[in-house]
């Protein structure tokens, strides 16, 4: 069960794509759900995961440990994951953790699925 | 501390998982009279909440009897928040520095990003301890003075 101050929905991006909609806070606590929306994302073999951030209101060191974590499974199951709609300030974070340069970043949903086939 | 100095707000919260979202909202609410560039406000608020999970988790192993004080003081060109717990006693250990590719190898613990983002987000960070308390001061200029904001 997620906190109640997390939401976390998966549809499909693009033919190789699903989608993790994130609306609210990436704390510690998001972690069984996190890992479950990504388990419910890679079915049928999918190649990206694209973590759209739109909603995202909150998101801690936890939370960046979190994305590690989810980063090194995604690795292990050789997809790729994807963000966007990332605020200038959780870019910043990205730059700053260097997650910039493990995960694929764009501005918008339609520019990383364009990118991700 | 520097006369010039001043209290904007004083607050104390209770050692409960979860608080460091009121801190980093009483802060923010404390200098919003002080007009900070979003982009500051917004770096100030991470290390605030960052620095205060540590004074709950780790400083006052989230009792809740135990209170994290904080207080917020502006000087004419930066903001100081001086974030204390009841952890004085504990040697602190040195943190290791983060580094993706050994946590994406198994090298390294995949968390532990909290004191790195504290002082890559703030232009100074003071530690103090006695022997009851340990105090975090994290300063930021009230500008930007490399990069422009």
């Amino acid at each position: 069960m997620p906190p109640a101050s997390l939401k976390l929905s998966v549809r499909l991006g693009n033919a190789a794509t699903n989608i993790v909609d994130i609306q609210g806070e990436v704390t510690a606590a998001a972690e069984s759900a996190l890992m479950d929306a990504y388990t419910q994302a890679s079915a049928n073999g999918i190649r990206n995961i694209l973590l759209n951030f739109t909603k995202l209101e909150y998101m801690n060191s936890s939370g960046i440990g979190l994305l590690v974590t989810l980063l090194i499974r995604v690795n292990r199951q050789k997809q790729k994951l994807w963000a966007c709609g990332l605020s200038e300030h959780y870019r910043q974070i990205f730059e700053l953790t260097r997650l910039n340069e493990a995960i694929g970043i764009f501005v918008t949903e339609a520019d990383a699925l364009a990118k991700a086939t | 501390m520097d006369p010039q100095w001043t209290t904007l707000k004083e607050f104390s919260l209770p050692s409960e998982r979860g608080n460091e979202r009121q801190a980093m909202t009483q802060v923010a609410d404390a200098v919003k009279e002080l007009g900070l560039p979003a982009a500051r406000l917004e770096k100030l608020k991470t290390a605030v909440a960052e620095a205060t999970m540590n004074a709950l988790e780790h400083g006052n192993k989230f009792h809740a009897d135990v209170p994290v004080l904080i207080k917020v003081l502006t000087s004419p060109d930066a903001v100081a928040v001086q974030i204390t717990d009841h952890g004085g006693e504990q040697n602190i250990p040195e943190a290791e520095t983060p580094d993706l590719e050994a946590k994406l190898a198994g090298m390294q613990t995949p968390r532990g990003w909290g004191l790195f983002l504290i002082k890559n987000l703030v232009d100074e960070m003071n530690v103090t301890s006695d022997e009851k308390h340990h105090t975090v001061e994290l300063i930021l200029k009230r500008t930007e003075v490399n990069h422009g904001e």
